[in-house]
């Protein structure tokens, strides 16, 4: 007979489970040899494309190791993940932007970061971080980036010229939004501050989302990069708002107009990053630290950010030409961007949520 | 008449599954039941400390009943057109007496089963998206391409991909389990086709017919990735307003208030739906 028996397979199982249990601590000391094993969570497209190239000949150099996680759909989610397995997880980095790590802060899951042991950050100035109570620096900030209204030149006739446009007739079902916890509800606060609200006056956001999807304005809610790719590519929709990163992967292939300079509107900006996760092995932060700072070092965060189409932290890092249309000179900062107060959003996203299911869905579902 | 008590020995030989059970599924239920009872407090992860029955409260509100309504609706449409289409499927591969047939119809049930649905789904979406090929099917229906109608239809056909291979072999068992003499006997009596279909062979496969048609509306009702991916945001199941709560807001207890009353309703369907079996099959009840 050539099958396994049950004495061989009893066997078998046995010497595995020892070899097992008898060769973890074994690997591990050869990982401490050999350098550091890293879990780094990314995003998909663009970022983890560029990470693993940055990576590769980081390991080479270094002898540390990386494993990618990818977020799945908004990087909030990521904070759900970690919240039940706590302080079991494995993370050493997680990238993410400025309302995530609020919330990662507050829980109290980041290593705060020092400029002794990460010189890059010396060169980054200080109001991109995120800083604890404490003042302690938390965050690993990497690239400025933004939320912006949008559209496909070749899929509409006119310019806009003002987001009150988007209540015409020619835009029903082409607008791509994202769902208000995406962003940090940013796509809240943008339609409030088109008719004179804020961020703690939200209410004029809401009367403008009813119209446009009683309308039947709003042809698909996203809640990732990708699904945003997809459905400015395929044309499926012509006009969004969304964060630059995303548009520029769309922008790479197709006639773009962002509407970051608009006069009775804003550009939202914010910054993107890494926070280092508390671990109780100080081997494992100091090479989550180490790796970090590689990312932050000028020719490093250039080369991140060039094809993410973000701008780069560190102020030695050349930023990407294509880029230069949309964000902002230092005159243009006052007058066409705003920087959000996100720890506020961020209190208000779950009522933002149940009450955009509530008034919102249903009348997008029956438009 | 009284039940005869389980012996020791099969107390022991059920005892590794039910524990098993309550690890797996009693306990992470009853877990979720007690964390829908928690508040929760905007910015934070998770759950308070406390009690409330707010999460419950929030949910009666017209707006989710809407929800649970069109999970239920789409759900219940999407089962009985799988039965339409697996019956004859399953009829045909249970009688047929050309093997190429019958390996044809398992070739193609066994082979959507195990093909990615996810890779299903994305072809589906190119296919019958809004700037697919056959978008044109929307307009011919009257809903246009761009509406959340259509979003709809498209969930109503990933949910088909998804249920009709299954309920179909499901069926293939109950029509294999029917003697093809009753059929024949019909028939030599002088009842055309359509009556020995209609009144020998349908009631005597009703309780497996049942059967399919409750597999396959579970199967819809607790499905997340089609109306994620296919119903573009605008068509929502439950199941996707609870994933927004746990991942994206991180409310869990809100979360696991709409689960919990998934639960129930899934129970309460369940329920309801072996009493009609039990009615329409009185010798399924044993």
């Amino acid at each position: 007979m050539n099958g396994l028996s049950r004495r061989t397979l009893l066997k078998v199982s046995a010497a595995s489970g020892l070899g097992s249990t008898m060769g973890l601590p074994a690997m591990d000391i050869a990982a401490a040899q050999q350098g550091e094993q890293l879990l780094v969570v990314m995003w998909g497209a663009a970022w983890i494309e560029v990470s693993r190239k940055i990576v590769d000949a980081y390991v080479a150099k270094t002898g540390d190791k990386v494993a990618w996680e990818l977020h799945a759909g908004g990087a909030m989610a990521i904070v759900a993940k970690v919240k039940p397995a706590w302080p079991r997880v494995n993370y050493n980095l997680i990238s993410g932007w400025d309302p995530v790590f609020r919330a990662m802060i507050k829980e109290d899951w980041v290593e705060p970061v020092t400029l002794d042991e990460m010189p890059a950050l010396k060169d980054i100035p200080p109001v991109f971080f995120q800083k604890n109570a404490k003042g302690e620096l938390m965050t690993v900030p990497l690239s400025t980036a933004g939320a912006f209204w949008g559209y496909r030149t070749d899929l509409v006739d006119k310019p806009i010229e003002s987001i009150e446009q988007l209540l015409e007739p020619r835009f029903k079902g082409k607008l791509c939004v994202p769902f208000p916890v995406n962003l940090t509800g940013l796509l809240m606060l943008t339609l409030a501050m088109q008719r004179g609200g804020n961020e703690r006056n939200i209410e004029p956001g809401w009367q403008f989302l009813k119209e446009l999807a009683e309308r039947g304005q709003i042809g698909r809610v996203i809640n990732n990069n990708s699904e945003f790719i997809n459905a400015m590519s395929s044309g499926e929709t012509s006009v969004a708002f969304f964060n630059i990163g995303a548009w520029t992967q769309v922008r790479k292939q197709f006639p773009v107009k962002i509407m970051s300079k608009i006069k009775d509107n804003k550009g939202f900006l914010f910054n993107e990053g890494f926070a280092v996760i508390k671990q109780n092995d100080p081997k494992k932060v100091a090479a989550a630290k180490r790796l970090a700072n590689h990312f932050a070092t000028p020719a490093i965060n250039e080369q991140y950010n060039w094809p993410l189409g973000e701008g780069p932290t560190n102020p030695k890092s050349k930023a990407n030409p294509d880029i230069a249309d949309v964000f902002y000179t230092p005159d243009e900062l006052g007058q066409y961007a705003y920087i959000a107060d996100f720890e506020y959003m961020a209190s208000q996203v779950d009522s933002w949520a149940k009450r955009w299911e509530q008034e919102i869905a249903p009348l997008i579902r029956r438009s | 008449m009284r039940q005869p008590r389980l012996s020791a020995f099969q107390c022991a030989l059920l005892a590794p599954g039910a524990i098993l059970l309550a690890v797996l599924l009693v306990a992470p239920i009853a877990l979720m039941a007690v964390e829908s009872f928690r508040p929760f407090v905007g910015g934070r992860v998770g759950a308070g400390a406390g009690w409330t029955l707010r999460n419950y409260t929030e949910l009666i509100e017209p707006a989710y009943a809407f929800y649970f309504y069109d999970t239920f609706r789409i759900g219940f449409i999407v089962s009985a057109i799988a039965l339409l289409l697996a019956t004859p499927l399953a009829w045909q591969a249970a009688r047929t007496k050309r093997r190429a047939v019958r390996v044809s119809i398992f070739g193609l049930l066994i082979g959507l089963l195990f093909m990615s649905l996810v890779a299903r789904l994305y072809a589906i979406q190119m296919t019958w998206g809004t700037n697919g090929p056959l978008a044109f099917f929307g307009t011919l229906i009257g809903v246009p391409a761009r509406s959340a109608g259509y979003a709809a239809i498209q969930v109503a056909i990933g949910l088909l991909h998804f249920v009709v291979p299954m309920s179909a072999i499901i069926l293939i068992g109950t029509f294999q389990n029917i003697s093809p003499r009753l059929e024949e006997a019909a028939a030599s009596l002088g009842a055309p086709r359509w009556r020995v279909a209609l009144t020998v062979t349908l009631p005597l496969a009703a309780p497996g017919l049942l059967s399919a048609f409750m597999i396959a509306f579970a199967m819809c009702i607790s499905n997340f990735v089609v109306p994620l991916i296919l119903g573009r945001g605008v068509v929502l199941f439950t199941t996707n307003l609870m994933y927004v709560r746990f991942s994206d807001v991180a409310n869990f207890p809100s979360g696991a208030a709409i689960g919990v009353i998934m639960f129930a309703l899934a129970g309460l369907v369940i329920y309801f739906m072996t009493q009609l079996v039990r009615w329409v099959s009185p010798e399924a009840q044993s």
